[in-house]
């Protein structure tokens, strides 16, 4: 089977599907499928639980993540979609992952342990004061999928405080949970005019039907 | 001579008044005993720092120094390679990872059952309240000897307590409303005793609305923890009365809402059943405190609690099983379904 490379040096497609080297050959995170080509394990990344996977599959042109990054990702969960992150980092690359409840967070510590390039991060993403001494690093990539009402100022105070100038923000709008009411075009559309104060929008695209009413934006701080 | 001392996840550093790193004592290279240090507040590296620098005649060492943690953090890759405390990149991400697996550990075992701190809390804060009427009846009475007509006109408890605290007697009140009232009131005159007596009064009241407020802050708190999708739902109050009536999140994870929906009801309910049908059947608990059915017409409280029970019991659910917040999304969800209830004929 034919391996193709995306814009994304590490992000690959195998048929179509969106895969992901597996860092840790032969073990599986979710019970996604493994395949092996030359040598080399690739693991699919789902693209019915991952929105990143959904995004690239909608034709994203610009999924920024590479290798050796220093990422923070806020609303880690269990760590689905950070385990094909770790993937891409390396070993020399690093994920910091906030998220604010203990079920999902107690399944990815042994993700953490496993991986040695996820850093869990107990805590939530509004109150970043609560973290700064943990993270010590300035990021090179800030990902956030929290679904908050507030989750356009949640990125932004975590941006200010963690986001390298001229780093990358990656977040998915999720319209349900800033405006149940309104049309989702319509909240994207707003969502877009507060970010662009702060980013420049390099890339979005909506996440139909992988995920309804989501619009997945690829941005860059514009400090 | 002043030092800085900054802890860090590889141990602690010390920086001279010139921000300039004197001395390193590293921590073991163990995740768990870095996960106590960071939790105890001097540990041994600590206490070795500080001797060593006194001897090189630093005098007062400064523990909070923002300035300080920001310079450290920033060089902290740097140093542990230079200070040898990693050998790459690597191993000190590894490192950082292993020491937060830690940290995140001691955090969740500690979140264990931390529901019982709500029904604790709540039940605290009952106890609190019967206090607080019994001394603002007290406090009340006394200078209502003095000022009778000031019971009406100040009706917040802890704002009648300040007016006693800050002007004494009646007299000296300069509020323009009250002094009104004050020049002619048919109350006794008061002695400085007398005065002394009521501000103490006051002062219990003004306490204890402290502590009130301090508890239901943690309450606040524990809530987010434990039941962040219900009490975004229920709002802290009754979340946590109903949590403390279920038993606890597990109990209440496994209620249906038709349960959920009477809880804290009992006693009219058993009023009903022993009355064999002659009083009326409970519909609602304390949900019914709730500001959406409060403030719905009362034809409609009855559809708005059932739907607010199961939205509740929905969070319960999450809260137990998931944990995933989704708090602000069910409630804008559940405001809606209200205002659609409101439109109904
Ligand atoms: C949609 S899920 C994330 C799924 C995950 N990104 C994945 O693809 O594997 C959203 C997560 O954000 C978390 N969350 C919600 N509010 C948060 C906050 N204020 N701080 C940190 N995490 C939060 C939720 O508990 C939930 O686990």
């Amino acid at each position: 089977m034919p391996v193709e490379k995306t814009k994304s040096a590490k992000i690959f497609k195998i048929r179509g599907r969106v895969v992901t080297v597996n860092l840790i050959p032969g073990t599986k995170v979710y019970g996604e499928e493994l395949i092996k080509e030359k040598a080399v394990e690739y693991r699919v990344w789902d693209s019915w639980r991952s929105k990143p996977s959904a995004a690239i599959k909608n034709g994203l042109k610009n999924f920024p993540l590479q290798e050796n990054m220093i990422v923070l990702y806020l609303g880690i969960a269990n760590g689905t979609t950070a385990s094909h992150f770790s993937d891409v980092v390396g070993k020399n690359g690093l994920i910091y992952g906030v998220e604010i409840s203990g079920r999902p967070f107690r399944e990815l510590l042994p993700l953490a342990e496993k991986r040695g390039n996820i850093v869990p991060i107990l805590a939530n993403a509004r109150k970043p004061e609560d973290y700064e001494h943990t993270i010590i690093d300035k990021v090179d990539l800030v990902y956030q999928d929290v679904a908050t009402d507030d989750q356009i100022t949640v990125l932004i105070r975590n941006c200010e405080k963690f986001l390298k100038s001229g780093g990358y923000a990656v977040l998915a709008i999720k319209s349900q949970s800033i405006d149940v009411v309104k049309p989702p075009k319509q909240v994207y559309k707003e969502c877009l005019q507060e970010l662009e104060k702060y980013f420049e929008i390099l890339d979005k695209v909506e996440l139909d039907p992988y995920e309804k009413f989501h619009l997945f934006v690829v941005m860059k701080w514009k400090k | 001579m002043q030092a800085y001392l900054v802890k860090t996840f590889i141990g602690i550093f010390a920086l001279d008044e010139n921000r300039k790193v004197v001395s390193f004592r590293p921590f073991p290279k163990d995740g768990s005993d870095v996960a106590s240090r960071l939790d105890e507040k001097e540990p041994k590296e600590y206490k070795e720092i500080k001797i060593e620098l006194k001897q090189k005649g630093f005098k007062t060492f400064v523990d909070d120094d923002e300035k300080s943690k920001e310079l450290v953090n920033q060089n902290l890759r740097k140093y542990a390679i230079e200070y040898k405390f990693s050998k790459d990149v690597l191993e000190f991400n590894q490192f950082l990872s292993k020491v937060n697996q830690e940290v995140s550990k001691r955090k969740i075992k500690s979140q264990v059952s931390r529901d019982s701190l709500v029904i604790n809390t709540n039940n605290a804060i009952d106890e609190l309240d019967k206090s607080i009427n019994i001394f603002v009846e007290r406090m009340r009475e006394f200078y209502g000897l003095h000022f009778p007509e000031m019971d009406r006109l100040v009706s917040d408890h802890e704002k009648y307590a300040e007016i006693i605290k800050k002007y004494g007697t009646r007299e000296k009140i300069s509020d323009s409303e009250l002094k009104k009232f004050a020049e002619d009131s048919m109350g006794i005159e008061f002695t400085g005793e007398d005065v002394g007596i009521a501000s103490i009064l006051a002062d219990n009241v003004i306490e204890l609305y402290n502590l009130r407020k301090k508890l239901s802050d943690y309450l606040g708190n524990l809530l987010k923890e434990v039941a962040p999708n219900f009490s975004a739902l229920g709002g802290d109050l009754i979340a946590a009365k109903l949590i403390s009536r279920a038993g606890g999140m597990d109990r209440l994870s496994k209620m249906p809402s038709s349960t959920i929906q009477l809880l804290g009801s009992e006693k009219a309910l058993f009023r009903f059943l022993r009355s064999k049908g002659r009083s009326k059947s409970p519909k609602y608990g304390l949900i019914y405190n709730h500001p959406l059915i409060q403030n719905s017409p009362a034809d409609k409280q009855g559809k708005i609690a059932r739907l607010l029970a199961s939205k509740l019991s929905i969070a319960a659910r999450i809260d137990y099983y998931s944990g995933e917040y989704r708090g602000d999304e069910m409630k804008k969800e559940l405001h809606e379904k209200v205002k659609e209830i409101l439109k109904e004929k």
